[in-house]
């Protein structure tokens, strides 16, 4: 019949269409060795889509991976971790101070100071060279120009609250400001003013009465705008200053010259509110930005603020393609409303244009990403002709790929790192990633308030064992909250050893001890609490479970709970409702670390939310953040580490290794002085950037044996 | 006839209003944030948060809130909070990137449990009936994720061909039209292959309960002890009448467009609707969410209404 017929034939005729589609593939053989143009291409392969080409705008790690091909900053780090210039040539670091003339006060030697009096004096002291103070000579060294501002009056609204009824108002403060001395110095000097105190006389600042000069409109009473004197009237002010030098010719990928503007716009679409971007923090402390020449550009800052420096590896906006002009245009020309229309929505975000060494060619959502090179580039053009990112959310199926040759690099998990370094095909290499992992105590709650418990309880986990079984060694013991490659990290101190013996007896001593079924108890109530940490990180649930035995052991009753992403970060670590938790923090290079540790970031949804107080730390932190010198940050972070390691207010587990599988035949290849091509291993840089070279970076057709490494 | 259509699709238009405030709720009261105001980045001030939480219009009262996402939606207007697209385009792409999927995924597997099943009730109890049942059974309990590993490794392993994707990566440039399309079919084979497995076991079963219950039917009797010969029997009176549910069915697998398999996709580095529904949902991208219930919520009460329709034309005993 012919139904019959029909039922038995659809299929077969289904299937056999279906299955010879298997002829007409390439293999992977054909793709790879047969395809010429493979070695010119470089594929990295992604679990997630990038959201925004946009420097400025955009948060996540996939997005920025691609945003370093197409865009360049004005400096980044180099292999030793110091600064290098990139967009920027040189740059100088010194500062603008300001201060008041107070005339209540009384200078040694000098009386009550009008301005031009001050300026001769300070300048005959620095001239005569005699005082017997080593700082006060050394900060009066730094001085290269003064100069009086004359005195100015100015009018500001500021919200004022009423104290007694509560309501909130504006009101307007005419600021009757006096003669202000400007200094300018070749460094920049924290202690600048205390030192200028030897010569000033130690009550100058602190009598500076700012409220005298202030009135408000409607008439207060002047101890009710006191609070504004601070603000308004400083009697001190540090004006850090970058002033950098921009190579010349450098251009866009559309041809157009990078100048001077286009940095100013870039600080200026950040500090945009309509733009959203999630970079404002790093560049509040801005004062201004001023363009001296197309060449030049000088950065003033409010307030010393040491991690200004690393700000600017952001990568630089064409200003020509994104300016007020060029937007509206383009929301004229999508029919849409000019005045809402920022950057956000413009059609550069999917099709970007930088100075970087790669141009933007083609995006297909959740597929792929392709970078062509860029033969303009002004360090010259990178090796490679092509850069695609490919996005496969799989990871088994991207080892596959790479095995197979499609693409060249992915995030290797460490039981893959395990199979794949035994294939003689393949090279890796590895270093300590930029951040660690460790078990958070809530400090607010009993028992975790005494730090014999805190310490005690990262005595009872045997550290060696995780990394060497969960992680498959690729992790490191890290002993306090720096990265452990940079000098801040101090290694002399050792990390907490395996003691479960010393655990008991630290606990002993704090007051808790076994009862009759083994359980550790004080006062009648038993040492219990729960321990949580978010799903979808098996490495994470492994220590998890092994923290929670290990505690067992010693007489803890541990509970564990598993919690989503977002509810874990909203209800549990935002709300500060916790015992203890295992997270992790990702950092960069610089030793900033006021929102972490600092006491006053302690309420909700602040970051630090085990509630770490401690005088020493904050003055620590404060000092870190406002210290330009090199050495004396390392000694002030060096101390911190030792506070916080002491403390324990985190058990901190491990720093994981990054390891990089790559084929054996990608090496460097450089030119040498002859001008003989040379090629080089690849060897990864102290931050983890192995792609630090990544424009000499090329596939060999065979693998090359090196003979040695010069 | 036409009141019935009338009164359908009034009473679908209240369903779908009562579905979009219930999938509106939902999304908001479950906890956590949309990913653009996470907390956890250092560098986010209060500010910053606030500032977000304006701009998504996330400080307004909920039905205020409602109100504007249905008025873009209806516009046209929505815009993905993650990447700032219109949300329309981003489903209309995505959609057509499931399609294939979905209709070859569906074609295989109707065309292959039919005779399946069929010929499992035709001979019950016997050794095909009985290998059947056991592979059914085995394909039910096989998670899909794991087979699909097995034959991926397996395939790469043995063919050395790649089999993610929706075409070979790179084959754009200078390949002959014909290939291009073979090696799109060659791509469609393994993801709709493995989610067909899964309908292919349940429904090859219920096409042979269904044939079962007809044979057993006293015409059938008659008609075989007429003498009918017994393909006539089979094909012409039994399955005719074993297939009116399965009519009902075919409408009803009308918003399994809009699913697709978030775990197939997600191994097969597929750019399909459900691996972007997914990824919404953790990054809290509520207009891509919402749009996403909104639509499904559509082609589920556009689904049934032809399923009534259908059922109208195929069983003469249903007059309204």
């Amino acid at each position: 019949m012919t139904i019959r017929r029909f039922l038995i034939f659809a299929p077969i005729l289904l299937i056999i269409v279906l299955l010879q589609s298997y002829f007409w593939v390439p293999t992977y053989e054909e793709q790879t060795k047969g395809n010429p143009e493979r070695l010119n291409e470089y594929i990295a392969g992604s679990i997630g889509d990038a959201s925004l080409l946009n420097p400025i705008l955009s948060a996540d790690s996939a997005s920025s991976s691609v945003e370093n091909m197409v865009f360049e900053g004005l400096i980044d780090r180099d292999e030793q971790l110091h600064f290098r210039g990139r967009l920027a040539t040189s740059w100088e670091v010194f500062e603008e101070a300001y201060f008041y003339v107070n005339p209540s006060a009384d200078v040694p030697g000098l009386g009550k100071p009008n301005p031009e009096t001050l300026v001769d004096f300070i300048k005959k002291t620095k001239q005569k060279n005699q005082t017997e103070n080593r700082d006060l000579k050394d900060s009066l060294g730094c001085i290269t120009d003064i100069s009086v501002l004359a005195p100015k009056t100015s009018w500001v609204t500021k919200p004022f609250k009423y104290p007694t009824t509560g309501t909130q108002k504006n009101i307007k403060i005419r600021i009757q400001a006096p003669a202000r001395i400007k200094l300018i110095l070749n460094r920049v000097d924290p202690d600048f003013f205390q030192n200028l105190l030897q010569l000033l006389g130690k009550n100058y600042f602190e009598s500076f009465n700012g409220k005298a000069y202030l009135m408000s409109d409607p008439q207060l009473e002047k101890e009710r705008i006191a609070e504004y004197a601070g603000e308004l009237l400083p009697a001190v002010e540090h004006n850090p200053v970058l002033l950098f030098h921009l190579r010349p010719g450098v251009r866009f990928h559309d041809g157009h010259l990078f100048d001077a503007a286009d940095v100013k716009f870039t600080y200026e679409s950040i500090m945009n509110p309509k733009n959203l971007s999630p970079r404002i923090a790093d560049y509040e402390p801005v004062k201004s930005v001023i363009v001296r020449d197309p060449l030049t550009v000088k950065i003033i800052y409010k307030r010393l603020y040491s991690p200004a420096m690393g700000t600017w590896g952001m990568g630089i906006l064409p200003e020509h393609l994104l300016n007020h002009n060029a937007l509206e245009k383009e929301a004229h020309r999508l029919g849409k409303d000019p005045n809402k229309f920022s950057m956000r929505q413009s059609s550069f975000n999917r099709n970007p244009i930088g100075c970087g060494p790669f141009r933007f060619q083609e995006w297909k959502s959740d597929q792929y990403i392709i970078l062509n090179r860029f033969d303009d580039y002004w360090e010259g053009p990178p090796n490679y002709k092509k850069y695609v990112f490919r996005v496969i959310p799989d990871r088994l199926t991207q080892e596959m790929e790479f095995y197979a040759g499609t693409i060249d690099s992915y995030d290797v998990q460490p039981h893959q790192v395990k199979r794949l370094e035994k294939d003689p095909r393949f090279q890796t290499f590895s270093g300590t990633a930029l951040g660690y992992t460790y078990i958070g105590y809530n400090i607010r709650r009993k028992p975790f308030d005494d730090p014999r418990v805190r310490r005690a309880l990262g005595m009872a986990i045997d550290m060696d064992k995780i990394i060497n079984y969960v992680l498959y060694g690729q992790g490191e013991r890290i002993t306090g909250p720096f990265v452990k490659q940079t000098d801040y990290y101090n290694h002399t101190i050792k990390p907490v050893p395996y003691d479960p013996e010393g655990a008991l007896t630290l606990l002993a001593s704090a007051g808790w001890k076994p009862d009759k079924q083994g359980w550790l108890t004080k006062d009648g109530s038993k040492l219990q609490f729960t321990l949580i940490t978010n799903n979808g990180n098996d490495l994470r649930k492994a220590i998890l479970a092994i923290a929670q035995d290990a505690w067992k052991q010693i007489g803890i009753d541990v509970h564990t709970d598993l919690l989503e992403w977002s509810v874990f970060i909203q209800e549990r670590v935002n709300k500060a409702d916790f015992d203890a938790l295992i997270l992790g923090w990702q950092m960069g290079i610089d030793p900033d670390l006021y929102q972490i540790w600092h006491s006053s970031q302690t309420n909700p949804y602040q970051l630090n939310f085990v509630s770490f107080k401690n005088k020493e730390a904050d003055d620590l932190i404060i000092k870190i953040r406002q210290e330009y010198d090199h050495n004396r940050q390392v000694q002030y972070c060096r101390m911190l580490h030792e506070i916080i390691a002491r403390e324990q207010p985190y058990t901190f587990l491990y720093v994981g290794k990054w390891t990089a599988v790559l084929d054996k035949r990608i090496v460097l290849k450089t030119l040498d002085d002859a001008g003989h091509i040379r090629y080089k291993k690849i060897t990864p840089t102290k931050t983890g950037s192995y792609s630090f070279y990544f424009n000499k970076w090329i596939k060999l057709p065979e693998t090359p044996s090196f003979m040695d490494e010069g | 006839m036409i009141s019935f259509i009338g009164r359908s699709v009034i009473q679908k238009i209240i369903t779908l209003f009562f579905v979009s405030i219930v999938s509106f709720l939902i999304i908001h009261i479950a906890p956590g944030k949309p990913s653009q105001v996470d907390p956890m980045n250092p560098k986010f001030t209060p500010e910053m948060m606030e500032r977000f939480q304006k701009e998504f219009h996330l400080d307004k009262p909920l039905h205020v809130q409602y109100f504007y996402f249905y008025r873009d939606l209806f516009t046209g207007e929505t815009v993905s909070w993650k990447d700032n697209q219109s949300v329309l385009k981003k489903i209309w792409e995505r959609f057509l990137n499931s399609l294939p999927l979905f209709v070859v995924g569906t074609i295989i597997t109707w065309t292959l449990s039919f005779p399946i099943g069929i010929r499992s009730a035709i001979y019950r109890g016997q050794f095909y009936d009985r290998s059947a049942t056991f592979l059914s059974y085995l394909l039910i309990s096989i998670p899909g994720f794991f087979f699909a590993y097995v034959l991926i490794i397996f395939v790469v392993n043995q063919f050395h061909v790649p089999v993610i994707g929706m075409e070979t990566f790179g084959i754009g440039d200078g390949a002959s039209l014909p290939s291009i399309f073979m090696d799109r079919i060659w791509h469609l084979l393994l993801p709709s292959v493995l989610g067909a497995t899964g309908g292919i076991a349940v429904l090859s079963r219920y096409v042979r309960s269904q044939m079962l219950e007809v044979e057993g039917q006293d015409y059938i009797r008659t008609a075989r002890a007429k003498g009918l010969p017994p393909e006539q029997v089979h094909y012409k009176h039994a399955l005719r009448n074993a297939l009116l549910p399965f009519v009902t069915m075919f409408g009803l697998i009308l918003p399994g467009l809009i699913g697709g398999s978030v775990i197939i996709e997600s191994i097969f580095s597929w750019p399909g609707m459900g691996r972007m529904a997914y990824e919404a949902i953790l990054a809290r991208d509520y207009p891509v969410i919402l749009t996403v219930n909104f639509v499904s919520a559509v082609l589920v009460l556009a689904g049934t209404f032809i399923s009534d329709l259908l059922y109208l034309v195929v069983d003469p005993r249903i007059r309204l």
